[in-house]
């Protein structure tokens, strides 16, 4: 059974928050009517259903999509959704960075494969990205596995859970939270996308099934990452008893994505370089977090 | 000094090289050289007088006189007044030295002469092709009047248009000539070093419309102000309004004080309308679509308001030569008074959070910097100019219409960055409800439409300029027979701003390209007016692979 809610989660909630923070937030920020909800999913049974077009020769184009879709249903395996991830006894955080990084890795690819200066570009941006928002998540990680002395995601939520709030583990969130935004590509850093920079970067050669299967994966991630910063960091609520647990969690990761919807509608895209600058301040902060567990606080 | 010292000093200094020079009112200084002297002369009133070159025309008077007229157009903006310099060189030998290396502003209109009217200048730093499609044939000049308007010469494959190289080591990112922040093509070709600009090289022109042709040998004196308020979609008024002018003063025909007041007023609600709609594209451009939609909502009212008054969102058509042709009836003098203060309410709300936003900050600040030298020496007009701390403003310095009895106020920042461009426009829009409030409180009863008896003269000339949202537009107009000018020149701000964009790109980082270029609120279709065009809409072709591959963007077959 929790292979079905983390799925379902990743690949259904995923899609309908982006819908809910397009006509909840983002609309109503624009005084605009906005999309209906569900609009992601038609959008995704749209593309899902067109031609597939391959631009250039070369398997990298015709895979990258699947290995990224796959990678990040893989990390969602991994990921405390409320319960004991349905793969957690066979992967612990190392492994998910791994499946993380593949996704991003995929995005490279593609936009390494096309023939176009602006997915080159595109591609650029998405290795500065992930090299410096990525240590973030690394640093916030082992952290937590300082804390409880375990590397398996599901024994840091619980240790976070039993032994209550902590100087490092709230420094831990802090430093995520900030990181957030850019790992799932919002305002002000979709920097690697820049649509009227350089017209979906990596993406700008994708479009039907190939362009879905990305947008899917981009949509579960939001859901894995919030989930971490969740259960890990936040795991207040994670000790009701089913199905509480589950909707004490569904909440939190709600208010986050919420969140993030809203610092995205109120914030023009920042340079590559202004966003660099800003990451070396959240690593340092992650930084401070990890000492402080060093030290027992 | 004055237009008549000028001239009477141009006269002792020159000596014999100046032929003739005439002073019909006292904004307007018309000095004619011998073809040998253009280039001293030009030196003389930019360097020495600290005039301002606008634009360059070239006439052809072979039916007339046997001779080109070549006319280079200056500002004296302290003395408030235009200079004409007009040169006649021999249809034998189309030649006339280059003034560009001494005025660097030059470049654009002396190509495009060449192109048009086929005098070519001599020793121009850089004598590619401007304006004419790359097939179109070397020895046919557009703009002579034996070509007929609507001329339609065969296509040519495997021609492309001469590029600059980039510099060593540097790769090309091309932005245009479709692409999504750029409303209308044009083809920037960055040179990239990483994610940093070392340079750039503009193609434009791809959208011409043959409108000076059509003015000089089709339409009618009273028929252009439509085709002219067609120029731009934006701030047409402007365009119509310089042309009329530029008639009435040729003509002499004094324009009823009402009519100059109800110009002013659509000229302000004009610039509220483009600074509204520039601040949305802006903000769009970096990725803050926010900005966009809140602005947009902003300006609708006004949009409702000149439907009300004109009939028209845009493009009111309310001027013609002599006046205007809608009265602003005094019922609705609250219903404007109210939308303006919506506005400013809004646009004051607007103009505190910007500051305060530093993410915004972080965008604007430091960025596209334009240095006053260069915006001086290119001829940069508008808030791109006032935005590099050159105060310059037609309202003041030429005042038209009925500025010169309205207090306006020139907002001039020297940040020289995007951020100093965006203020005088957020300034400009609130100077600009200032001055509706006063206008409609001064605005005389009368007539809106002056008596108009005698035929218009032929072989008078008339300057007039406009300040535009986007900068100075200035008209030319030589009277001629047929109920039509002989020669109609118009210069849109953005001919004079785009020549700026290069060196302001240099330095930057690709991701702020876009909002550089988007600073100067481009305007293409103000640019791109001249040639004659073959307008066959509708037409399809599909480019092989090879061809898009290649760049090998042909111009269509009929």
């Amino acid at each position: 059974m929790t292979f079905a809610i983390n799925i379902g989660l990743a690949l259904l909630l995923g899609p309908l928050l982006a819908g809910v923070v397009r006509k909840m937030i983002r609309a109503r920020v624009h005084s605009r009517q906005g999309p209906p909800i569900v609009q992601p999913f038609y959008d995704l049974f749209k593309l899902l259903g067109k031609e597939d077009l391959e631009s250039g020769p070369g398997l990298v184009l015709r895979y990258a999509p699947m290995v990224a879709f796959a990678a990040i249903l893989a990390a969602a395996l991994l990921t405390p959704m409320g319960l004991r991830p349905p793969l957690g006894g066979y992967g612990d955080m190392i492994v998910f960075t791994y499946f993380i990084t593949i996704a991003v890795v995929g995005v490279i690819m593609t936009g390494l494969t096309s023939a176009s200066p602006y997915s080159m570009l595109g591609a650029g941006r998405e290795i500065m990205m992930h090299l410096i928002v990525e240590p973030v998540l690394i640093i916030c990680l082992v952290t937590a596995a300082i804390k409880c002395g375990s590397l398996l995601m599901w024994d840091m939520a619980a240790s976070n859970y039993v032994n209550g709030p902590s100087i490092s583990m709230v420094v831990a969130a802090v430093a995520l939270f900030l990181a957030l935004q850019a790992q799932i590509g919002k305002l002000p850093f979709d920097i690697p996308e820049a649509e009227t920079e350089i017209m979906g970067g990596p993406f700008i050669e994708l479009s039907g099934p190939k362009l879905a299967l990305f947008q899917w994966a981009f949509f579960a991630r939001q859901i894995v990452y919030a989930s971490v910063l969740a259960a890990i960091f936040i795991p207040w609520g994670t000790g009701f008893a089913l199905p509480w647990n589950i909707a004490a969690h569904l909440l939190k990761v709600i208010v986050i994505i919420l969140l993030v919807g809203l610092i995205d509608v109120v914030n023009p895209r920042l340079r590559i370089d202004q966003a660099m600058t800003y990451f070396f301040g959240v690593i340092f902060v992650a930084l401070v977090g990890m000492g402080f567990a060093l030290i027992g606080a | 000094m004055s237009a008549q010292q000028l001239g009477e000093s141009v006269k002792q200094r020159f000596g014999d090289k100046v032929i003739s020079f005439s002073v019909p009112q006292p904004d307007q200084l018309y000095l004619t050289v011998t073809s040998d002297s253009i280039v001293p002369v030009a030196e003389y009133l930019y360097k020495d007088q600290g005039c301002r070159f606008i634009i360059n025309s070239g006439t052809d008077r072979r039916q007339q006189r046997g001779k080109f007229l070549i006319t280079h157009f200056f500002a004296q903006d302290k003395e408030k007044f235009y200079i004409a310099v007009h040169t006649e060189v021999d249809e034998d030998e189309p030649q006339i030295d280059s003034i560009t290396p001494s005025v660097p502003a030059a470049n654009w209109s002396e190509r495009e002469t060449r192109d048009m009217v086929g005098v070519v200048p001599t020793g121009h730093p850089d004598p590619r092709r401007l304006v004419l499609s790359d097939d179109w044939p070397e020895d046919l000049f557009p703009l002579r009047w034996d070509v007929e308007h609507g001329v339609k010469p065969p296509s040519v494959e495997g021609v492309a248009p001469e590029r600059l190289a980039p510099p060593e080591g540097a790769s090309v990112v091309p932005i245009g000539p479709y692409f999504p922040v750029l409303e209308e093509p044009a083809y920037f070709r960055v040179f990239v070093e990483g994610e940093e600009v070392v340079g750039a090289d503009y193609r434009g022109f791809y959208s011409h419309r043959g409108v000076e042709k059509l003015g000089c040998s089709v339409l009618t004196y009273n028929q252009i102000p439509f085709i002219a308020e067609r120029i731009c979609g934006i701030c047409g008024f402007v365009h119509s309004c310089s042309y009329c002018q530029a008639v009435e003063r040729a003509a002499g025909i004094e324009v009823p004080p009402r009519a100059e007041y109800i110009r002013t007023i659509m000229l302000e609600l004009e610039r509220i309308e483009s600074h509204t709609l520039w601040l949305g594209i802006a903000g769009h451009i970096i990725g803050f679509d926010t900005v966009l939609m809140q602005t947009w909502r902003m300006r609708e009212p006004l949009m409702w308001l000149c439907e009300r008054i004109s009939g028209n969102r845009k493009t009111y058509g309310m001027n013609l030569v002599g006046g205007v042709r809608r009265d602003i009836k005094p019922e609705i003098y609250d219903d404007i008074r109210q939308v303006l203060t919506d506005i400013e309410r809004e646009w004051q709300e607007l103009y505190d959070a910007i500051p305060g936003d530093s993410t915004l900050m972080a965008r604007l600040q430091g960025t596209g910097i334009l240095p006053t030298e260069v915006a001086r020496s290119l001829g940069a007009a508008g808030p791109t100019a006032r935005g590099s701390g050159l105060a310059i403003d037609v309202r003041v310095d030429h005042p038209f219409a009925a500025y010169d009895r309205l207090e306006v106020t020139k907002c001039v920042y020297d940040g020289c960055d995007n951020l100093a461009r965006t203020l005088v426009r957020l300034d400009e829009t609130v100077d600009s409800i200032k001055i509706i409030r006063q206008a409609l409180q001064d605005m005389p009863e009368g007539p809106i439409m002056a008596e108009i008896d005698e035929e218009i003269p032929a072989g008078c000339e008339g300057m007039s300029a406009v300040e535009a949202p986007r900068g100075e537009v200035f008209h030319w107009v030589l009277t001629g027979t047929e109920n039509r000018p002989e020669r109609w020149r118009v210069r849109a701000p953005t001919y004079a701003n785009l020549q700026n964009v290069p060196p302001m790109l240099e330095g930057n980082a690709l991701a702020d390209v876009p909002i550089c270029i988007g600073s100067y609120d481009p305007c293409f279709s103000c640019t791109e007016r001249m040639e004659i065009v073959d307008v066959n809409s509708g037409q399809v072709r599909v480019y092989s692979q090879e061809e898009i591959l290649n760049g090998d963007y042909r111009r269509q077959d009929d």
